[in-house]
This record gives structure tokens, C-alpha cells and sequence, in this order.
């Protein structure tokens, strides 16, 4: 890892889904966590957003002395300002969550950025391998535990997945006694959004599993065959082999051996 | 005699190194944090502690307190006397024939301990303690012969030089242990700290038959919160360290030292001494923590302790059952120490272990320690139809639910006792949506800023309402409510479920059937009964029933945890064995069928325990059976 | 045309007439028939007939009525019915959606999406064409009946593995080449959601994400935490939620490809190096798919071990086996462990605490492998083998290593 490896990471205010409390955000909290990583002490931390909020201190707590707030309005639209700061500040990583945990939660942050920045994005990544002659090495989280391998050039735009590692624990007295710098930066409302509505959310219907059948009999059955299917079958006087041979086709059906 | 000029001078040698090594002690107890203290009230209540509140502790154990009051006794009367009557020449055979007797029943005393040192307990500390004993026959004997010319019973010249020559080294040798050793580092020294450490304790309200359970707040705008360094406890905190006599009860009673924990409340003192003096452990003579080698640690005053003294899986290994607190005989205070400590790793380096993360900031996020949805904390009570503080605003009894609210095995017990206090026409109500969780697992995991949190917003909540009791069925809650909630401008009565519906079945107002069934035994709650002292409520409940109960070895004040307490569950830090399988073996050991509990927790550890094993029910459980229902 | 029914006046007329010598030819066989005993059996499968509509009528005339689905003559009766084909010959606009395409196929996903850009196309004016852009190698036959009406196939080294920025530039010229009124992508973590946010930061739009009730005027998104629902207008691009409209299923559609303009070059920045191997015990368990989890029952936990390893299965484990030490606490299945959601969870020697089944409640398959055939695993497990689950494991390791041997052979 180069020693003068510039790295920033975006954390916005999480919400928790059942309280919708705020707190840190799952996702933000591990780019923190990689970022402590690769550069430690040295990470920038960013927040644009109202002025302090005591939920901020729990990313200090993770071990950073300081962070800085680009101050917004809540209504307001935090990117211009991010990419302004981030234009000046030029770092070689800048590392955000995947979504956020409340508003509208569009996933949009990191690929404005990138867009604002014309750095390349690199979506949902676990972790960062190493970094060195300008190229990061990066392993993307695919479903199920699966990762890939990516090289991208410096500078650039990553957003962390939960799949990366799990967060530190925010440590009270470090994150009560850190600094939390002010830029002024020029706040911009967001428009838009102020002619949505937001309305608590509403149970979604389940989808019935409409039986499209255009006979009788297949109509009847596909009402039934639920109830049919919901009865294991039991092998108990076979052989341990006979046993061993229906769990190996059950997997082999089911695609998991491979 | 020959000694006649010597013996002086070697006696103020003695005295004056002692003083010297008293200074050096005192200054390294005052490394510690300011705590203001009483002096002079101390030092005039310490003789009826040491004689009163310490022996009743001492005394559970007959041949030790005995022992200790004839060597003990004898040695201070030893030493008044030896100052009058060697120091300072007094010529008086009342005062030698004084001497005489003490000494003797010193020896008579340590006579006692040596015969205890020759086939001692695994408990006892080995190393220097094993020469205490000798040390103390010496001492007895030497002066006992040096008196005997003063005395008139033998000449002034008698045995000659050879006899002189032996009986300057025996004095040498007993003074050396007694005085210089007690405040340079040797066994005596829990004479002299011990001492001090009664007059200067930080929970005076022990002595006297009081109760001091619970823990003190952190002053959450301090610098470093919690203790790092042993510099970071409060002074009188490391004058009790050091007034440790390493007689091993805690160990004996630790649970987490049975389960093979890597925890040894007497382990863990020394290493505390070790601390404030500054060294290593190698010369610590006793059981190691389990699994771990001694040797290996080494501390300072200004080092922090997690860093090379104690492991922090030994600090997360403790119950905090207070069993250790229970047992010293030195009223040394484990539990605070270990918390203290505690609050330094997940307060300031944020690193408890385990779930320990996830469960503090559940309890941050949504009042609980498992993450639901703190506005489903009356979903058990749907078909309940329970009064709810927020529209009855007052209300005889309070019904504390606690977080058994969200688990499905605890609300087992809270429909049993709102059954009972139904059925006994109890003016009640519950806070519902407006509780939340009492602190207790936060507190003990260290984080005193949420517990801290949590208990100014229940008192807010509390203190709206107009109640004259608080009932819960959860000693955790309990306790924190009744011992916790003080500092923080809430003082309310609260009453264990237990203690109230014996209230109610004394006053007449449930009808209760016999209890028919097995054998019955009954596991007293750490919280409940060490921490609060209700050990009778229960039993006598259970007696109503007409249960004889078959009282496991270890009850009462010597009941062995479940396990449960101090968060262990969350912190989980690997043993040997279970804790809670250890507990079940001490219920299967009576040969009941069934243990009656006064706690939700206890509850899901013991039934943790792998079939087959005895039933386990809550007593508002089984007295919600045999309720006899009156039918209208 | 053979499908389509047709009415034969002759046979329905022998079927009124009671005196036709056929008559009784063409009715007897529908419903009774003397069985072996003697006694009359009743076929109910034979009872009624498939109306002109395709639906099974019955008649309650017991045979003295007219029996018209005997005439659809025997096996086209069971052959599949082709579906009315819906032509755009000129579309005035287009609704892109850009599918997922996970393993080569459609997933329920992209055919809900396909669904919805239906709906749009329904409520807008004018007629348009749904135009699904699939990149990379495609093994789906049935894009017809999903509701693809143009196709923009995009294959070749480019579009392989990991190619955001060339699918970018793909998109764009989409863009420019068909201006659509809509674009639409799965909201999903296969691939949608990603290229759909990079086209509206390329774009400029601000797209609705995790859209999931969308008409041509509002729609309606989840916001964060799955806690607020968010009305707007409807933007031009559109991240959709799972099941945000019904997908297409009565209709079939043209799937005629585009050609695109010729694309111009790309600045490849990000490099795909191909997917890491992971070894399945590295995978969380929360997320691995398959899941072989030990329990009190287990004696023999080298066998255990070596199964897992063999099967290429994550290691679980119930709380006992834990408590007991044989498995480390983050393998703890349940409630009080990790909530699983494998897609076959294999319980060896668990019986069953009810916080155990509440942690694989999300499991599709579960199999138990148990001595006691009454314990509660084996009521929740899809398949049950009582016995002893050494011999099972072992006759199971076998197998699979048959299996992989026999594979290596057919690959060499």
C-alpha cells in the first residue's frame, strides 16, 4: 500500500429499519472499516448533511480524531458539494456505502461522483486487495458469497457492500472527544424532492400465485399442489446407500454440487 | 543478657523500616484516583468492622476464624507489649507475664496454621504464604524465650551466647516477616492493608448489615473512561487489592473458574497488586487463570492492564454473580474492579467481544438488546388487555415488564404472574411502549453511557406517573432499578414478583391449591439474592405450596450462577465446560424433578441445558398453577 | 389453425340424436364403464368437455346433451395452446429495458420488468415496442413469451464478464439511435441496478429506484430501510422493485432484433480479472447457499468435516454443537445464531429446537439426516433419511466422489 495513499469516505446518517432510529449506517460504517485498513488514522472522513448530529460521533469512535461537515440543509442536495470539496481535495479512493438507509435511498451518490469527477466507478466491492502503480487491485461482491476480481485505475469511486468486512465497534469516549471540523460550503435545496410525497410504507401486496391454467383440472391443481408438496418425504427402511443416492440427486436437481 | 543492647536497636530497625515501607505503600495506593473518604470516621469504625462485619464473613469458616483470632490477636498484643517492654525497658513483670501469654496464644495460633499449611487446600496460594506459619512460630517463640528473664522466670544470663546467637537470628527473622515484610510486599502485609482497606472502603455501607450492590457511574466527561491503567482506579480501590490474604474462596465459588474459564478472582487481585507495584506475576504462587500460564504478565502503575497484565477474555469471563464479593473475607470488591475495566475496553477502545458490539448497539437503536421493534414491546399482551400507564397516569402497582417482553419463553411468565395479580385484584398497570430495557446487560458490559442513557430516559418516563410500587419479574431490571437508578434521581420501591406475590398470598388474597408433584429444589438468582438479599420470599411462596424443597449444596448466599449474568452469554468467552451444565448437575444432584426460578435469564440457561434434565418454571409459574380460579 | 376448435354439425348431431346407431359409440366412453368386479366405475376424468374457450365445461345433461370436446380429437387436446401473437409493425416509441440475465436467462426479475414496460406502453398513446437489450451470450428461448418485442443483443469479448463501461456506451447509443420514452431496469444486485444508475448520472435523469407501483402519470418508490414510500412523477428512467408489475403470459411477441450504429470506442478504466475461487467456508453463512450443518448427533466430526469439504457445502452447526466446542460460534444456525437462507440446508443429527427451524426459515430445501424419525427436523425437512448418519455421510461421500471422478473423465 503506498504511504501516500489519499483516501475519503463518505458516511451519511443511517437509520435502523426497525426502530428507524439514527445511527451508523451498515454499509458506510464498513467503508470505514476499510478504509482504517489501508490508510488508518489518515482516512478523511466526509459527511454532508445538517449540522451535528450526534450520530456522526459513533463513526469517530471507530478511531478518528477528526471529520469534516459539509454543512446542508435537510432538504438539501448534498452531491454538488460533495464533488466541489472532493474536486479540490483530489484524494485516490473515495469510498461510499451502496445505499442509504433512509430518504430516498437511490444508490445515486457514487455514480454522480463519478460522474461529477469523471473518475470510474466500482460498484459493491469487498474489499481492497492492494494498490500500486496507480491501479487498485478490488474484489467485488457478487451474490451468495461469491467475489471477483477487479483492477482499477486510481482515481476512483468505490462503493462498499456488506459483504466487506464487519464493522468495528464504535468506542464512546474517542468518538465524544473528537473534532468535527465545519467547511462552509454552499448549500444547494433540492428542488425536486421537495415535490415528492413521503408517506410511511405500506404493506405490499403479495403477488397471489394466479393459476393461469385454462383447464379445470389444472386450475384445481395448481390450488392443491402446495398443500401437496408440503409433506417431506421420509425414507426410513432404505438402505443407507439408497439413502445417500436420493440426497445426492437432491443436490444434483438443486445445482449446489459442483 | 547479651541481647539487651541489641535487641532495641533491632526492634526500632524493624519499626522504622516498617514505617518507611508504610510511606512507600501509601504513595503507591495514592497513584490512584481521588475518593474522598472519611478518614478519621473510618479509622474509628475499623476495629468494629475488622471484629464484627469481617468475622461474620471469616466466621463461615470456624477453624480459620479461630485460628485467626488467637494468632492475630496474639500478635498485635505481642507487638504492643514488645515495644514497652524491649523498646522502651519497661521493668515490669506484669507487662512481661503479658507478653508472655501472647505470645503463647500467638503460637498456639499459628500452631494451627501450620497444621492447615501441611496439606492446604488447592484454593490457598502456596510460595511465601507456606513459610507464614513458621515464620509466625518463630516469631511466637523467640520472643516468648527472650521474655521469659524479663519475666524473672529464668536468669538474665541463661543459654549463653550460643542460645543468644540463635534467638537474634529468630528475632531477626520474626521481625523481618512481621514488621518489614507487612509493608514491603510480604504475606503480613494484608495486616497492615487490610486494615486500612476496612477503614477507607469504598462501600461503607457493608459494614453494619448494610448492602451495597450497585455499581457507581462513570463521570462521562472524563478523560479516559473506565480504568486503563491500575493509576485509574480509585486509591482506596488499590489499598483493597492489596489487602488480599490469597485465601482462594473466590476461586473456590468462582463459576467461570469451575467452567474452565480463563478467570481467577484471586488471580486477578494479584495481578492488580502486580500492577500498582509495577513487576511481573512470577512469583504469584497460586491457581493460574485456566488454561493460561503464569509468568507471562507484567504491569505497571501508569501501564495500561490490558496490554501485557490481564487478558481481556479473563475480565469478559466474570458472571459478575458476586459470588467472589460474597466470599472475601478481606470484603475486597471484584466486580467493581472487573467492570471498571470493562468500561475502559468497550468505552475507549470499543472492543467488546463477541455479540458484544451488536447488543450495545441494538440497545442504542432500538431500546433492546436483540434489535426488535421497540414498538412491538405489547405485542405479547395483545389478549392481556392491561392497563397502560400512558392513559391510566396513576396506579397502585407498577408491573416492570423487561425485555422478556420480546422472547417468547419469557412472556411464559409474565402471562403467569398478570394471571396472578389478575386473579388477586392487584391495581396494576405497565408502561408498555414506554419502557425500555433497564441497562443492566449494557452496564455490565462495560458501557455506563448508554445504561446511563437508558436509565434517564426510563426515570423521565417514570417520573411522569403516579405510582407507589414497582413489581417486575426480571432481578436484572430489579436491581438496576432499585440500586442502579439512585444516582440518577431515581428512587422508587421495587419488589421481585416473588417477594410481592408472597405479600399477596400472606394477605389472603390467592387461593392456592397444593402443589402436586416431585421433588422440588429452588436456584436462588444471583441478582435477587447476593445482590439484593431475598432469599426467604421465594422459599416461603414455595412452602405456601406446600413444597419441601430439596435445597441444592450450593444455595443462598452460596448459590452458583446459571451463567447468565454480566452478559456473558454475549461475550462468550470459551471454557472447559458450561456453566449453566454445572448448575443443572448441582439441580440433578437433589433429585428433583422440577427447579423452581425467580428469573427470566436463569430461566433460558437452564433450559439451554441438553435433555434430559430436570423441568425448569418460574415461580410465578408454578403458583399460577395451582391458583385455584374462582368461577363467578 | 389445426388448434383451433372447430365444430363438427355431423358428430353433435348424432350426439342429439338418441337413435343414430353411432350414437351411443360417442357417448358411452365419457364417464361409466363396468369395471372388473362388475360394478359400474365412474371415470371423473372424462366427465365434461373443453369448451370453445379452452375452459373444461361439464354437462350436467348426463349425455343428453351435445358432447363438443370429444371432436377436438384425443391428443391435440393436451397440446399446448398457442398463444395470440402481438405485432408493433411501426413503433412510434420505445420502452427499453435492459434485462439481467443471470445464468443466460431471464429471471423473474427482468420478466416482471418486461411486464411493466408493457403496462407503460398500454397507458401511453400511440403505439410502441417493448425493446429488451440483453448483453452477453443468451441461452433464452422464450423471449417471445415474455413480451420482447424488439431485441438488442449485444454479444462479443466487450460485453463478457464485468463490462459496466462498455455497456455504458452500448446504452448510449441506444439512447441516441431509438430516444426511448422510457427506460427500465431491474433494481436488483445482479446487474441492474448498477447500469441503471450509470445511465441516469450519464444521462443527467434522476430515476425512480426500487419503483414498485409505476403507471405512465406516478410511481411509487421504497425509500431507505424499506420505510417510507416515496410518490413522485414518473422520470424517464425507472429502477424497478421485484414484483412491480404482473409479467407478460397470454401473449407472444415478435422479439425482431435492432442493429445498433456502430459503436464507438470505450475507456476501459475497470478490469475484470475473472471470478475468485472461494472457499465455501469463507462464505458467511448468512449468505451461502449451501448449508451442511451439524448437531448433537454428530460422533464422528472428522467424517463431518471431510463431507462438507466434499460437497463444497458451508459448515453449520446448532447451538449444542457449539456449546460443546466442536464448532466455533459464528457456525451457530438459529434464532440466537445466524439467520441462514440457503437453498438446501442439510441438518445432520438436529433435532430441531424451535429456534433452529426459526433460523432456516428461509431455506428452500432442507433435508434431515436423524435416528429419530419424530423429531421436529424431520416434519420440516423436504427429505428425511433416518439412520445412522456416519453410514449415510460415508455412502454420500462415495458418491460424490464417483461423481466428480466421472466428470473429470467425461471432460478429459
Amino acid at each position: 500500500m503506498p504511504h501516500d495513499l489519499n483516501l475519503a469516505v463518505l458516511v451519511s446518517i443511517g437509520q435502523h429499519p426497525k426502530s428507524g432510529r439514527a445511527r451508523r449506517a451498515e454499509q458506510d460504517a464498513r467503508a470505514v472499516e476499510l478504509g482504517l485498513k489501508l490508510v488508518g488514522e489518515r482516512l478523511e472522513l466526509l459527511h454532508a448533511g445538517e449540522a451535528q448530529q450526534e450520530v456522526l460521533r459513533s463513526y469517530l469512535g471507530m478511531g478518528l480524531k477528526e471529520m469534516t461537515l459539509l454543512e446542508q440543509p435537510s432538504a438539501g442536495d448534498a452531491v454538488p458539494a460533495l464533488g466541489r470539496y472532493l474536486a479540490q481535495k483530489r484524494p485516490d479512493i473515495v469510498l461510499t456505502g451502496v445505499r442509504a438507509e433512509s430518504g430516498e435511498a437511490s444508490g445515486m451518490t457514487p455514480y454522480l461522483l463519478g460522474e461529477a469527477l469523471g473518475w470510474p466507478v466500482v460498484t459493491r466491492i469487498a474489499d481492497i486487495i492492494k494498490v500500486e502503480n496507480g491501479e487498485a487491485e478490488v474484489l467485488q461482491a457478487l451474490p451468495r458469497g461469491q467475489r471477483r476480481a477487479l483492477k482499477v485505475r486510481l482515481p476512483f469511486v468505490a462503493s462498499v457492500d456488506l459483504a466487506a468486512e464487519t464493522p468495528r465497534q464504535s468506542a464512546y469516549g474517542p468518538g465524544r472527544r473528537a473534532r468535527i471540523d465545519n467547511a462552509s460550503v454552499d448549500a444547494q435545496q433540492d428542488q425536486l424532492r421537495s415535490q415528492w410525497q413521503e408517506a410511511p410504507a405500506r404493506k405490499r401486496p403479495k403477488r397471489l400465485k394466479v393459476a393461469k391454467a385454462k383447464t379445470a383440472a389444472d386450475r384445481f391443481k395448481a390450488a392443491t399442489a402446495k398443500s401437496q408438496a408440503s409433506g417431506g418425504q421420509v425414507l426410513q427402511n432404505e438402505s443407507a446407500q439408497e439413502q445417500a443416492q436420493a440426497l445426492f440427486k437432491l443436490l444434483v436437481e438443486e445445482g449446489v454440487l459442483r | 543478657m547479651i541481647l539487651d543492647g541489641l535487641l532495641p536497636v533491632l526492634i526500632t530497625m524493624a519499626l522504622a523500616l516498617l514505617v518507611i515501607g508504610a510511606v512507600r505503600r501509601i504513595n503507591l495506593w495514592r497513584a490512584g484516583q481521588p475518593e474522598s473518604v472519611s478518614l478519621i470516621a473510618g479509622l474509628m469504625a475499623m476495629p468494629r468492622r475488622y471484629l464484627v462485619d469481617l468475622h461474620h464473613v471469616v466466621g463461615r469458616d470456624k477453624y480459620m476464624s479461630n485460628t485467626h483470632v488467637a494468632t492475630g490477636g496474639g500478635f498485635v498484643l505481642s507487638l504492643a507489649l514488645i515495644v514497652l517492654v524491649h523498646l522502651f525497658g519497661l521493668d515490669s513483670k506484669i507487662l512481661a507475664w503479658a507478653l508472655l501469654a501472647a505470645t503463647a496464644l500467638m503460637f498456639v495460633g499459628a500452631l494451627f496454621v501450620y497444621k492447615r499449611r501441611q496439606n492446604p487446600p488447592a484454593r490457598l496460594s502456596k510460595g511465601p504464604w507456606m513459610r507464614l506459619p513458621k515464620s509466625l512460630l518463630v516469631f511466637a517463640v523467640t520472643f516468648f524465650i527472650v521474655t521469659l528473664p524479663v519475666a524473672g522466670v529464668l536468669p538474665e544470663d541463661f543459654g549463653g551466647w550460643v542460645l543468644a546467637v540463635i534467638l537474634l537470628i529468630g528475632i531477626a527473622y520474626g521481625l523481618g516477616e512481621m514488621l518489614f515484610g507487612m509493608t514491603w510486599g510480604g504475606p503480613m502485609k494484608h495486616a497492615f492493608a487490610g486494615a486500612l482497606h476496612l477503614a477507607f472502603h469504598r462501600r461503607p455501607e457493608r459494614f453494619g448489615g448494610g448492602r451495597s450492590t450497585g455499581l457507581k457511574p462513570v463521570d462521562l466527561g472524563a478523560e479516559v473512561l473506565g480504568v486503563a491503567k491500575p493509576s485509574d482506579f480509585k486509591w482506596n480501590q488499590l489499598l483493597g487489592f492489596d489487602a488480599c490474604v490469597q485465601c482462594g474462596r473466590c476461586e473456590a465459588v468462582c463459576p467461570a473458574f469451575a467452567a474452565g474459564q480463563p478467570l481467577n478472582p484471586k488471580k486477578l487481585i494479584q495481578d492488580m497488586v502486580v500492577g500498582l507495584a509495577g513487576g511481573s506475576d512470577a512469583k504469584y504462587a497460586g491457581s493460574p487463570y485456566p488454561g493460561r500460564e503464569v509468568g507471562q504478565a507484567k504491569g505497571g502503575p501508569t501501564q495500561v492492564i490490558t496490554e501485557g497484565l490481564v487478558n481481556p477474555e479473563t475480565l469478559w469471563s466474570c458472571t459478575t454473580c458476586r459470588a467472589c464479593v460474597e466470599e472475601c473475607p478481606m470484603m475486597i470488591e471484584h466486580v467493581d474492579a472487573i467492570v471498571d475495566m470493562r468500561r475502559f475496553l468497550t468505552m475507549e477502545k470499543g472492543n467488546t467481544p463477541n455479540k458484544g458490539a451488536e447488543t450495545l448497539d441494538n440497545l442504542i437503536a432500538t431500546d433492546n438488546p436483540n434489535g426488535f421493534d421497540p414498538g412491538g414491546r405489547m405485542n405479547w399482551a395483545a389478549d392481556q388487555n392491561l392497563k397502560v400507564m400512558a392513559d391510566v397516569k396513576e396506579t397502585d402497582v407498577l408491573f416492570w415488564v423487561s425485555d422478556g417482553a420480546f422472547d417468547m419463553r419469557s412472556q411464559r411468565i409474565l402471562r403467569a404472574f398478570v394471571k396472578l395479580l389478575k386473579a388477586a385484584d392487584v391495581d396494576f398497570a405497565v408502561l408498555g411502549d414506554e419502557e425500555r430495557d433497564s441497562g443492566d446487560v449494557a452496564r455490565r458490559l462495560g458501557d455506563d453511557a448508554t445504561f446511563q442513557s437508558l436509565a434517564k430516559r426510563n426515570i423521565a418516563v417514570l417520573n411522569r406517573y403516579k405510582f407507589n410500587r414497582i413489581v417486575t419479574t426480571d432481578p436484572h431490571a430489579f436491581h438496576c432499578l432499585k440500586n442502579e437508578y439512585k444516582d440518577f434521581g431515581g428512587d422508587y420501591e421495587v419488589l421481585h414478583h416473588t417477594t410481592f406475590i408472597n405479600e399477596l398470598v400472606k394477605a389472603g388474597m390467592l387461593k392456592l391449591d397444593m402443589y402436586k408433584g416431585g421433588t422440588v429444589t429452588y436456584h436462588d438468582p444471583c441478582y435477587l439474592g447476593r445482590y439484593n438479599g431475598e432469599y426467604d420470599s421465594p422459599r416461603e411462596l414455595l412452602n405456601e405450596l406446600g413444597i419441601e424443597l430439596a435445597e441444592m449444596e450450593r444455595s443462598g448466599f452460596r448459590s452458583r450462577c446459571c451463567g447468565g449474568g454480566g452478559g456473558a452469554p454475549i461475550t462468550d468467552i470459551p471454557g472447559e465446560r458450561r456453566i449453566a451444565d454445572m448448575r443443572m448437575e448441582d439441580v440433578k444432584a437433589t433429585g428433583a424433578e422440577l427447579v423452581a426460578v425467580g428469573c427470566q435469564q436463569c430461566t433460558a440457561m437452564l433450559e439451554g441445558v441438553v435433555e434430559p434434565r430436570p423441568e425448569v418454571k418460574d415461580i410465578a409459574e408454578i403458583v399460577a398453577e395451582s391458583l385455584v380460579e374462582e368461577v363467578h | 389453425m389445426s388448434d383451433l376448435i372447430r365444430r363438427d354439425p355431423r358428430q353433435e348431431w348424432i350426439a342429439r340424436n338418441r337413435l343414430h346407431p353411432q350414437h351411443a359409440e360417442l357417448i358411452a366412453p365419457a364417464a361409466e364403464t363396468r369395471g372388473p368386479s362388475g360394478l359400474i366405475r365412474r371415470n371423473p376424468h372424462a366427465v365434461g368437455f373443453i369448451g370453445p374457450n379452452g375452459i373444461k365445461r361439464i354437462d350436467r345433461l348426463a349425455g343428453n346433451g351435445p358432447q363438443l370436446g370429444q371432436r377436438r380429437g384425443g391428443a391435440k387436446a393436451a397440446a399446448e395452446v398457442q398463444l395470440p401473437l402481438i405485432t408493433v409493425v411501426t413503433p412510434d416509441f420505445y420502452v427499453v429495458a435492459v434485462m439481467d440475465m443471470v445464468g443466460g436467462r431471464l429471471t423473474g426479475h427482468d420478466k416482471d420488468v418486461l411486464g411493466q414496460a408493457h403496462k407503460l406502453v398500454r397507458e401511453s398513446d400511440g403505439e410502441g415496442a417493448v425493446v429488451a437489450v440483453v448483453f452477453g451470450e443468451s441461452k433464452e428461448e422464450a423471449f417471445d413469451k415474455a413480451g420482447v418485442d424488439r431485441l438488442i443483443h449485444l454479444e462479443g469479448e466487450a460485453y463478457a464478464g464485468y463490462s459496466p463501461e462498455a455497456r455504458l456506451t452500448a446504452l448510449s447509443v441506444i439512447e441516441s439511435q431509438l430516444k426511448p420514452r422510457y427506460w427500465l431496469f431491474p433494481d436488483s444486485i445482479n446487474g441492474g441496478n448498477e447500469l441503471g444508475c450509470r445511465l441516469a448520472a450519464k444521462l443527467g435523469e434522476r430515476p425512480a429506484t426500487q419503483a414498485w407501483q409505476v403507471d405512465s402519470s406516478t410511481a411509487v418508490c421504497r425509500g431507505g430501510s424499506q420505510r417510507i414510500d416515496i410518490t413522485r412523477d414518473t422520470p424517464r428512467l425507472l429502477l424497478l422493485a421485484e414484483e412491480c408489475a404482473d409479467p407478460i403470459d397470454e401473449t407472444r411477441h415478435e422479439v425482431l432484433p435492432i442493429e445498433l450504429d456502430t459503436m464507438p470506442g470505450t475507456l476501459v478504466r475497470i478490469e475484470d480479472r475473472g471470478q475468485v475461487a472461494v472457499d465455501p467456508n469463507q462464505i458467511p453463512l448468512a449468505e451461502a447457499e449451501f448449508i451442511l450443518s451439524a448437531g448433537n448427533g454428530i460422533h464422528d466430526w472428522d467424517q463431518f468435516h471431510k463431507a462438507a469439504e466434499v460437497l463444497g457445502a458451508t459448515e453449520g452447526a446448532s447451538r449444542v454443537a457449539v456449546d460443546d466446542g466442536f464448532m466455533p460460534r459464528f457456525r451457530q444456525v438459529g434464532a440466537t445464531g445466524t439467520w441462514v437462507t440457503a437453498r438446501v440446508y442439510v441438518a445432520v443429527g438436529i433435532s430441531g429446537a424451535i429456534q433452529h427451524l426459526q433460523g432456516i426459515g428461509q431455506c428452500d430445501k432442507v433435508v434431515a439426516i436423524n435416528t429419530d424419525a419424530g423429531c421436529d427436523m424431520v416434519k420440516r425437512a423436504d427429505l428425511s433419511l433416518i439412520g445412522d448418519s456416519q453410514e449415510i455421510l460415508a455412502e454420500l461421500i462415495q458418491l460424490v466422489e464417483q461423481h466428480r471422478q466421472g466428470g473429470a473423465e467425461d471432460a478429459a
